[in-house]
């Protein structure tokens, strides 16, 4: 591991150094991260180091190409059983002797986050490679979004590249045209989209198609031959809109997506959201989302549902959500603020007071709480562990 | 809604028959408003906001401006953690987009956003917008003239109009007489017309590309006891922007 970081490092000042006689900006941050959680009568903690190193370079006005590299180690409790946070109705559908399966493990990784190269023409900008992919104008879901999925407590935090062509049409100023390919195996499961995105007086618009194949799994069958849970691949396609402007002095942003499946039954999204700034400086923030994939009696919460929910392969296990967030700048560095996530569906809450301090020009500090207090089998239970984190970054 | 511009971009196109006249506090703004939109601008600034505790957090920016402030375009290019941030500002700052190059989002923000500090400083996204806001959201009266910054000034008090939706009640100005630069501005809360909120007061004028410019501003909070210095490092007037600068595309550059 030492021997990796040094490695890195010379690396690291070996092409700043050639860079930046070519005109390459690196940049980037480090992180360090300590999060725990109530499990039983434990505490766990997991502490976490990442460094992320980025590249940009215009090689000319028409070419740019861009990468980050993340290096990130784990340390303390590396190994969470997922099953330790769920209710027992949920533990009880485990096949026996396959408990140690549903063990988490956060292991060291670094890999190529994003790099793509990008080119500008006059009529069109073309990107190759891997890229961030942000659909959609809600804060905490994203129903148009069927390549990531946000942190519930963390929404903001950045969203892993995809390996994709991109391509994006200006149409005058107001419209933009995007057609989009991820590559899979073959054409039939590579995902495209296709969106047109414009603004009507001081609205925003887009109506978004999408055809991805989506990569569920049974987690109560094992597949021995690829050593992991059963791959149940299916064919997912999304039409969807989403638009954000202003009413009556408030901000508001809605997005709807309707998704016909290929085997299992079609669903729908809806995000509806509003926000406020108060003139001391106080920001309110409402949003409400239904997912028809959730359930709306809690006593239906399946293993499969809990572990589709963990493994972020779904977005919601109840089918209706209400995220309210309120932040106060307590000082001029300080921001202080208040989230609570509430079912309608299970009538559980999550309360996540959150804090943000700016220690220096580039050094800042985060901070949240989690409490859950929903009984046990609802989506914000207890057993889910109250806890929190904390993350001291450096921008350089 | 139009915006209250603090640019330090003052533009002097002082009609020479103007000299020597009585001016009506509402020409005193229009001479004003006139000379600070002008119809294309760059300008490279360096923000330095002074906590409370004496803390100082820096951060240095490029801007773009067009038809007369009605289009802006800041992009920040320190500190690091802000590197890349960018905010579109169209339609006298009516609609505004920030861009977030970390997870490359472009976010839309509602006019009450414009309230909100600007990278935790003492100018407000309403205060950094271009535009007519002078003229369009407060009607003006002229007061007895004063001597303020050691200039000969018209002082006049700017009150705001029933269907506004500035965040000032009231806005007292002291306009130099010599080239009509707005010296000093005093805004006060939107709820309390006498409750002083802060004080911009600009220095340092220079002639660029033939017009005179403030190449300083510095905005004192009353209620914080902060303050946040703006100094223009590098500034043109009159260059060659197209429109397609102020798209979507172009912020997230």
């Amino acid at each position: 591991m030492k021997k990796g970081i040094i490695l890195l490092v010379a690396t690291l000042f070996t092409l700043s150094s050639l860079f930046a006689q070519k005109g390459v900006d690196i940049f980037g941050y480090y992180e360090s991260q300590a999060s725990g959680a109530q499990v039983q009568d434990d505490f766990w903690l997991l502490y976490s180091n990442k460094l992320r190193v980025d590249l940009k370079s215009s090689l000319s006005d028409k070419v740019t190409f861009a990468a980050n590299f993340d290096y990130i180690t784990y340390h303390g409790k590396t190994m969470w059983n997922i099953l330790d946070f769920l209710p027992d109705q949920a533990v009880a559908e485990v096949p026996p002797g396959m408990e140690d399966y549903y063990v988490l493990p956060f292991s060291d990784r670094h890999f190529l986050d994003n790099a793509y190269i990008k080119l500008s023409f006059k009529y069109f900008d073309l990107t190759a490679g891997k890229q961030q992919i942000s659909l959609g104008t809600g804060y905490v879901w994203n129903p148009t979004d069927v390549f990531n999925i946000k942190e519930l407590f963390d929404p903001t935090y950045e969203q892993p590249g995809h390996n994709a062509v991109r391509l994006d049409v200006p149409l005058g100023t107001a419209y933009t045209f995007t057609a989009l390919f991820s590559p899979e195996d073959n054409w039939q499961n590579s995902a495209k989209l296709a969106q047109l995105k414009g603004r009507i007086s001081h609205f925003d618009y887009a109506i978004t198609a999408i055809e991805k194949v989506w990569l569920f799994h049974d987690y109560t069958q094992f597949d021995p031959a690829n050593m992991s849970f059963l791959e149940l691949p299916e064919k997912r396609q999304l039409l969807g809109a989403s638009t954000a402007g202003e009413l009556l002095g408030l901000g508001v942003w809605a997005e709807y997506a309707y998704n016909w499946m290929e085997n299992s039954d079609d669903f729908y999204e809806l995000v509806v959201g509003t926000d406020y700034t108060f003139n001391f400086q106080t920001y309110l923030m409402i949003e409400y989302y239904r997912n028809t994939l959730g359930k709306t009696d809690y006593m239906d919460y399946k293993l499969n549902d809990w572990m589709r929910l963990m493994a972020m392969e779904q977005k919601a296990i109840t089918r209706d959500q209400v995220y309210v967030s309120i932040q106060h700048p307590a000082t001029d560095l300080l921001n202080v603020g208040l989230s609570a996530i509430y079912s309608i569906s299970d009538k559980s809450t999550a309360l996540v007071p959150t804090l943000s301090y700016s220690f220096s020009d580039n050094v800042e500090i985060f901070a949240y709480l989690n409490f859950n207090f929903g009984q046990e089998g609802k989506a914000f239970s207890k057993k889910m562990g109250n806890g929190g984190l904390i993350r001291v970054r450096v921008y350089f | 809604m139009k915006k209250i511009m603090i640019s330090g971009l003052i533009v002097l196109l002082i009609a020479p028959g103007l000299f020597g006249q009585e001016l009506t506090g509402e020409e005193i703004i229009q001479k004003v408003n006139d000379q600070f939109n002008v119809d294309t601008s760059y300008a490279k600034s360096k923000m330095t906001i002074t906590t409370s505790s004496g803390q100082k957090r820096t951060f240095i920016s490029e801007s773009w401006s067009k038809d007369k402030g009605e289009k802006n375009l800041v992009r920040y290019l320190e500190p690091a953690r802000v590197k890349g941030q960018a905010v579109l500002m169209l339609n006298n700052a009516d609609d505004i987009w920030m861009y977030f190059p970390r997870t490359q989002r472009v976010r839309k923000l509602a006019s009450h956003a414009k309230k909100q500090k600007m990278q935790g400083s003492d100018f407000s996204y309403e205060d950094m917008g271009g535009g007519d806001a002078f003229i369009e959201e407060f009607t003006t009266k002229r007061l007895e003239d004063e001597k303020m910054e050691r200039h000969d000034c018209y002082k006049l008090e700017l009150t705001r109009k029933p269907d506004s939706d500035s965040s000032y009640s009231r806005l007292i100005i002291w306009v130099v007489k010599e080239n009509f630069v707005p010296i000093v501005i005093d805004y006060y809360d939107e709820d309390d017309p006498d409750y002083h909120l802060k004080r911009l007061v600009q220095s340092n004028l220079r002639v660029i590309d033939g017009i005179p410019t403030a190449m300083k501003a510095v905005m004192h909070n009353k209620n914080d006891n902060t303050q946040t210095e703006m100094e223009i490092l590098e500034v043109k007037f009159n260059v060659t922007l197209d429109d397609t600068m102020f798209t979507e595309r172009e912020l997230k550059k």
